[in-house]
């Protein structure tokens, strides 16, 4: 059990093995997560190839962070060592004040290629309840996780079929509830809703946002889609030139909350998103 | 539907054109259909049906069963601690390429000729189909899949049971068939070269003293065992696979 | 130790190993004469390879086996083209085939030995046996599986029936058929060693049987080696030829990187 103040979710019964760290208080000050230095070099001697070079930045709490880049500049492998899935070659990626070293048990991942992602062997109910299982939680806790997570995608009635009888947008959907329904602080999406789309990608974007309020979560999102991040995002992590650096984090002024139409027709959206633009595109 | 009707036909038209060829058939190797016919009820149904079909039956159930067992264990084993992996590859390539029939005679060598040498050659020749379509199967177990048993913090044994055994299973499957029909050859095999009870012995009998419609007899009832095994197992299949084969389905219309 | 020598370095080990647990199990007489130990089948084995009859007896084997393996294809290939090109054959065919499937060639030895006694002849009819199935059915998949737009395509440039037949549908059977062929060889070398073994055909079937009956177990575990050997290496030969002749099909190109 943690002691730090938990955001407003319900109890969560989680046997974490991460009690060798020192127990850091989350205060207002301290980022949920905090990357520094960051690098990632696969192979060694004449083959090396350093994918990211010196990333920093950070994420505080209940935050809605986007991360942009051109394609291939390695935004997976960021997260693949953010998610604890491969160690960093140098730098430090903390979360709460502890080196992340392993999958933190507070953090989810929703993957991109949802086909590979779900588990086609089983229904969407029992793929939900497959991460839950080692939480030790009653029977009751359990269906009402899978309950409020499927209502909250939309898929309440989908949830005794399988995943590869569903839609493309769907599949990601019953990611994105497994996530909810495994209650992480913190959720990190990489390009999630690049294979839908653009109507499915209207409503999971604002499903992002929704989450983001009901459950204070904090959200890692990378997209490709610059007018996906400037919606989305309270900040904006730039990424340029391979290797991957840390080009500008843009502060995303847009008011709450955000709806499709009226937001994006702002002047204000043109302007931060041509500024993240310029940035991309501008010569290494 | 006109093509179900011909599928149907065919064999049957295919019997009675037997039937009517060999009605006055004097030909040694090639008795009337008729008389093969009641050879095979007097001999199977029911006077040798214990002490030989439930023998030869029952080896090849323990054998397979064995076989399917240690198979897929071993092949969990091999397929996840690398220096096992690494010392087996070599010998379990060779041994796969010997013909599982020349195992028998080593085993009549070692063992001797009764039903502990049977089941021990069934089970040791069917064994390595399986194991190796195991390891092939765990090996290519996606990544992404293992990506996300490991950010949700499976236990290991979750993540060999739930995750891994299952991902694997469309695979292990074609294994398993492979191994089913190599236990059937092997049971008929040690019967013929070393017993004088079980299907295979009798027939082999048969044909020696110049029994031809018993011959005969025994031949249809191996097609038949060997048709209908076949057939539980597509079931089998078709039970434990039905969501690999339903996406499989939705995979190729699309 | 480097990591990329270190499975080299286990599989030798496990090589190794094996060798020495055999010697040892031999030693200690765990199964009586039975059990000989590793060097005396490899020295008897050495013997055997420089008398001539082994190798009569290994030519045997090995052209039975593909003689058989021609004939099959060749018989395979003309049946699953013709069953595959109409409509009516094909299910009739497929559905006798159906029950033929799983009927392996050792259960109609007995009748094979019978009519044709134990000579080359029945072991050829036997590996037939055994591995036209297998080609005929993914002839018939192969012609199934010919590209409507490309058939369509040559008729436009009236080419006949049989043209088509010949310079479309059989290319784009061929990965098919390759396939099938990668399965048959090695099917063909177990089935003629079966009819050696079993029905007395000529070969090294026949010979493990004599040594077993002899009991030389020496010769017996040295004959088997060889099959093991030999297995490999049809393997090996199976898998160089159909990537030389499919080396136009898409599986086998070389991803052009972006």
């Amino acid at each position: 059990m943690s002691n730090r103040p938990a955001p407003t979710l319900p109890t969560r019964n989680r046997k974490s093995t991460m009690a060798q760290q020192p127990e850091t208080r989350v205060s207002a000050a301290t980022p949920r997560l905090d990357v520094a230095h960051l690098a990632k070099t696969y192979g060694s001697g004449g083959k090396a190839r350093t994918v990211i070079e010196d990333l920093t930045f950070t994420v505080d709490a209940g935050e809605v962070v986007c991360i942009v880049g051109p394609s291939g500049v390695g935004k997976t492998t960021l997260l693949k060592c953010l998610a604890g899935l491969q160690p960093a070659t140098s730098g430090r990626a903390a979360i709460d004040g502890r080196t992340i070293s392993g999958p933190p048990p507070e953090m989810a991942l929703v993957f991109q290629d949802y086909n590979r992602s779900l588990m086609p062997w089983l229904t969407v109910r029992k793929n939900l309840v497959l991460p839950l299982r080692h939480l030790k939680l009653s029977a009751a806790e359990l269906k009402e996780r899978c309950d409020s997570a499927l209502a909250a995608v939309g898929l309440s009635h989908a949830d005794n079929q399988y995943p590869w009888q569903l839609s493309g947008g769907m599949q990601q959907r019953v990611a994105i509830a497994r996530a909810l329904a495994y209650r992480p602080e913190i959720l990190i999406m990489d390009e999630p809703f690049a294979s839908v789309d653009a109507q499915t990608r209207f409503d999971l974007e604002d499903l992002c946002l929704k989450i983001r309020r009901d459950f204070n979560m904090t959200i890692l999102v990378v997209t490709h889609d610059i007018d996906e991040a400037v919606y989305l995002a309270d900040r904006v992590v730039v990424l340029g030139s391979r290797p991957a650096r840390v080009l500008k984090v843009v502060d995303v002024d847009l008011p709450a909350p955000r709806d499709q139409i009226t937001t994006r027709s702002l002047p204000e959206f043109a302007r931060q998103r041509t500024e993240v633009l310029s940035l991309i595109k501008r010569p290494a | 539907m006109r093509n179900w009707v011909i599928g149907v036909a065919a064999p049957v038209l295919l019997l009675v054109a037997w039937w009517f060829l060999s009605a006055d058939s004097t030909d040694p190797f090639f008795p009337p259909l008729q008389t093969i016919l009641v050879r095979f009820q007097e001999l199977w149904l029911f006077e040798h049906f214990q002490s030989d079909v439930l023998l030869s039956l029952g080896n090849l159930f323990l054998g397979f069963v064995i076989a399917a067992a240690a198979g897929i264990a071993l092949g969990f084993i091999t397929a996840l601690v690398a220096p096992v992996r690494w010392m087996l590859d070599p010998l379990i390539h060779f041994l796969r390429g010997i013909p599982p029939v020349a195992l028998v005679p080593i085993f009549i060598s070692l063992i001797g000729f009764g039903t502990q040498m049977r089941v021990t050659s069934i089970a040791l020749a069917a064994l390595f189909p399986t194991m190796i379509a195991t390891v092939d199967g765990i090996r290519s177990v996606s990544n992404d899949l293992l990506d996300v048993s490991r950010v949700y913090r499976l236990t290991r044994k979750e993540r060999v049971l739930k995750v891994l055994l299952p991902a694997a299973t469309p695979q292990i499957f074609s294994g398993l068939q492979v191994s089913l029909q190599v236990a059937f050859i092997v049971m008929i095999a040690s019967e013929m070269l070393g017993s004088s009870q079980g299907i295979g012995a009798m027939t082999l009998l048969a044909q020696q003293s110049f029994m031809t419609a018993d011959m005969w007899a025994g031949i249809l009832l191996l097609g038949v065992i060997g048709f209908l095994v076949n057939i539980l197992f597509s079931l089998l299949r078709r039970r434990v696979l039905s969501w690999y084969i339903g996406s499989r389905r939705l995979a190729r219309a699309s | 130790m480097k990591a990329s020598v270190r499975p080299y370095a286990f599989s030798i080990v496990g090589v190794a190993g094996a060798l020495v647990i055999w010697q040892l199990l031999a030693e200690a007489k765990v199964a009586g004469t039975a059990l000989p130990p590793a060097t005396t089948v490899f020295t008897t084995l050495a013997t055997i390879l420089g008398t001539g009859t082994f190798w009569s007896s290994l030519g045997a084997t090995i052209g039975i086996a593909l003689l058989a393996l021609a004939l099959s294809a060749v018989a395979g290939v003309a049946l699953g083209l013709l069953v595959g090109s109409f409509e009516s054959v094909k299910y009739a065919t497929l559905a006798v085939l159906e029950f033929l499937k799983p009927v392996p060639p050792i259960v109609i030895l007995p009748l094979a030995v019978l009519v044709l006694g134990p000579t080359a002849e029945m072991s050829l009819f036997l590996v037939v046996f055994g591995c036209l199935l297998p080609i005929v059915m993914q002839t018939v998949d192969g012609v199934q599986g010919t590209d409507p737009v490309a058939r369509d395509t040559a008729r436009s440039y009236g080419m006949g029936e049989g043209e088509i037949l010949a310079r479309v549908v059989l290319p784009s059977a061929m990965p098919y058929i390759g396939t099938a062929m990668r399965v048959a060889a090695p099917a063909a070398l177990v089935v003629t060693v079966v009819a050696g073994l079993l029905g007395g055909g000529p070969g090294l079937g026949q010979n493990i049987y004599q040594a077993q009956a002899a009991g030389d177990y020496a010769g017996l575990y040295g004959l088997v080696i060889v099959l093991g050997v030999l297995g490999l290496l049809f393997q090996g030969a199976t898998r160089l030829a159909e990537r030389r002749v499919l080396h136009w099909h898409e599986s086998y190109r070389e991803v052009v990187p972006r």
